[in-house]
């Protein structure tokens, strides 16, 4: 069932719904006639043998019965199918009318006194498999002598009348559950066309032509929501592949570099014989070129590994003071060597992943630092509340200019390229600290004013 | 100490084989997982460099056939890093895993630690030419002078004392140092190495404290070359 499509299921669906319902009218009707056909028959016999039995009331003797043949017969003559048998009481056959030519059996007697009514009629198949009604009564002549009278009629017309109303109610409900099949598919058909045009804008969507979407006005009220979320969908996509499709771009760029100071270094080391001191320093300085390649590929398979969906998170609590004394340890003496002071304020417990919490606080501390005049100090502050944990770095500098502060996270944005220290600063130090912040279900946010305070905040809210 | 080394790159092999060589140890070779395997069970190594990606016979297939013969400590090198790995790795018997690059040096300090087999002794006192540091009391005299110096510079100090002779990357200084497992993209261990050293080697005429550049750094008496 699960293989048929839409279209036939729902069709299949309605003509059930259509034979059921006409061969429920079918059969209510059907049976209604024959009763009425049958109640019409039942009483006209009735009524024949009730007439009979007063006529037969009236006659003097048996002779009389004969002699009123004519009399009493047309009582039946209304009727083709009907038959009357009149006997006297030791058998004898006084009238015969036969016209269907039945065999009359020899039916149990109505007493003369006892009320005819349907309920004395008799039914039985006769021996030439034609069914039969009959009713028999017992009547008094007035010379004392008893009679039989016996009327009985073949139903064999009514069967084969019923029997040409049920085909024909057969053949009647065939063809509406055929039209109905027919006219359902093809409604359905139109019904459904708007799931087609939606199946056939998606058919367009592909990896280059993302920005394709499924025209919400053109869909029934019914649709809409989904060709909204499926548009919403699209637009997810899209901007996952734009992003993906930027980093691949960004990250093949930024290879250029230490691969070009690699080969260029390396050429015009070879153009003409060296000293072995130059050497060395060609060396040292490719593989200060292939440590940061190594930077680069380990920090892109970070994210990337953080991105996918099986990368599970290890939360412990823990005392994130103790945590930053530790890693404002590991800065110290670089922010000495820059005349920078750390400073770390308040006490909080944290759940979070140790491992993943010291690499964001490390990543903004080493930018931090990278941008702090020497004289100032970078001042970590650490707030706790009942629904989280935020840690802020603070610090002086030339700032963040208003159009970077909404990019800084972004994947290999340095704000500031033509810095000496670019060829360190991989560029996506500040784009492992928001992954990291996601992971946690927490964010990281940046205020800066231009030559003022710089300030980054992450938010780590409490689990649960 | 004799060591195999199976790695189906070229240029990888060549150079595993010429500075394990040049650091001390016997090196033979293997192109394949396959000649790998006949080789770690015909001959006696030491320790095995075990490529996981290789012709013939996967690295992973090498080392449990390997195990159900013989248990030489072995190190697998790969370029997939995985925890997945690092775990299958680690569960079929290798005794350490190393992910492509990795500095030299480094896979040097793992093989020493493999082939020195059980935890190192603790010493109370290490000596390295008129230096002297005591472990228990955390004090530093050179030339009988005191030295005054912050925990982490102790912890710097020592590290490179346990190791001397030993070349250290930045990477494992951080590591031990400052228990820091990932590159922050900054100069830290060579601002601390720059500050211990002020403290160490600037007053005297022999340098303890030697930068082997593009290396590391390394604590001995005398030059290198």
């Amino acid at each position: 069932m699960s293989r048929l499509s839409l279209n036939a299921r729902l069709a299949l669906l309605f003509a059930s719904i259509v034979t059921f319902c006409l061969a429920v009218v079918g059969t209510i009707l059907f049976n209604a006639l024959s009763r009425q056909i049958y109640a019409q028959d039942d009483l006209n016999i009735v009524l024949s043998a009730r007439h009979l039995r007063r006529l037969a009331a009236e006659m003097d003797d048996l002779a009389a019965v004969r002699e009123h043949q004519a009399r009493l017969v047309s009582l039946v003559l209304g009727d083709a199918a009907l038959a009357l048998k009149i006997d006297s009481s030791d058998g004898t056959s006084l009238i015969d009318y036969d016209p269907p030519h039945l065999p009359l059996m020899n039916l149990a007697a109505t007493p003369q006194n006892q009320r005819i009514v349907t309920e004395h009629l008799q039914r039985w198949i006769s021996a030439e498999d034609v069914p039969m009604r009959g009713i028999a009564t017992l009547a008094t002549l007035r010379d004392g002598s008893a009679v039989k009278i016996s009327v009985a009629r073949s139903m064999q017309d009514r069967a084969l009348m019923l029997e040409q109303y049920r085909s024909l109610i057969w053949m009647t409900e065939g063809s509406a559950v055929l039209i109905a099949i027919v006219l359902s598919l093809l409604l359905i058909r139109r019904a459904l066309r708007p799931l087609q045009n939606i199946a056939d804008s998606a058919r367009g969507i592909t990896p280059e032509r993302l920005d394709a979407r499924i025209d919400v006005q053109r869909a029934p009220t019914e649709l809409h929501a989904l060709a909204v979320s499926l548009n919403a969908m699209l637009l997810r996509l899209q901007q996952g592949f734009d992003r993906l499709w930027q980093s691949t771009t960004d990250l093949a760029h930024d290879l250029r570099t230490p691969i070009g100071n690699m080969r260029g270094a390396s050429e015009v080391a070879l153009t003409r014989v060296r000293s072995a001191p130059e050497y060395q320093a060609l060396l040292v300085s490719n593989i200060e070129e292939c440590d940061r390649v190594t930077r680069m590929i380990e920090s892109v398979l970070f994210l990337a590994r953080a991105e996918s969906p099986h990368f599970a998170l290890k939360r412990t609590t823990f005392d994130a003071s103790e945590e930053l004394h530790r890693i404002g340890e590991y800065f110290e003496g670089l922010a000495a060597e820059g005349g920078v002071d750390i400073s770390i304020r308040g006490e909080a417990r944290i759940n979070a992943e140790r491992e993943l919490f010291r690499r964001a606080i490390s990543n903004l501390l080493a930018n931090a630092l990278r941008f702090t005049p020497a004289g100032a100090t970078i001042v970590i502050t650490v707030t706790a509340s009942s629904a989280g944990t935020s840690i802020a770095v603070q610090n002086a500098g030339t700032g963040i200019a208003p159009a970077d502060v909404g990019k800084i996270f972004e994947r290999f944005y340095r704000a500031d390229a033509s810095r000496t220290d670019s060829g360190m600063a991989s560029g996506l130090g500040l784009a492992i600290v928001k992954t990291i912040m996601d992971l946690h279900g927490g964010r990281a946010s940046v205020q800066s004013e231009v030559g003022g305070l710089t300030t980054f905040e992450l938010y780590f809210p409490a689990p649960g | 100490m004799r060591l195999l080394v199976v790695e189906d790159e070229a240029k990888t092999r060549e150079y595993l084989r010429k500075g394990l060589e040049e650091s001390g140890f016997t090196v033979d070779i293997a192109n394949n997982g396959l000649d790998g395997l006949h080789l770690a069970l015909e001959e006696n190594y030491d320790l095995v460099v075990l490529d996981v990606m290789l012709p013939a016979l996967e690295g992973w297939d090498v080392i449990k056939r390997l195990r159900d013969k013989k248990n030489i400590p072995v190190l697998f090198l790969t370029a997939r890093d995985q925890i997945e790995d690092r775990v299958r790795g680690l569960e079929l018997g290798g005794d350490d895993y190393l992910i492509k690059p990795f500095a030299f040096v480094e896979l040097l300090a793992r093989i020493r630690t493999l082939l020195r087999r059980g935890p190192a002794r603790e010493v109370e006192q290490i000596s390295v030419g008129d230096l002297e540091i005591d472990v228990i009391r955390r004090r530093v005299r050179r030339a009988g002078v005191r030295v005054d110096l912050t925990p982490r510079e102790f912890s710097l100090l020592q590290l490179l004392a346990n190791r001397q002779g030993e070349v250290l990357s930045r990477t494992q200084i951080a590591s031990y140092v400052w228990d820091m497992n990932f590159d922050s993209d900054t100069n830290v261990v060579e601002v601390a190495i720059r500050r211990l050293r002020a403290k160490i080697d600037d007053d005297h005429a022999v340098k303890l404290i030697h930068t082997i550049r593009g290396m590391g750094y390394v604590l001995e008496v005398g030059e290198r070359g």
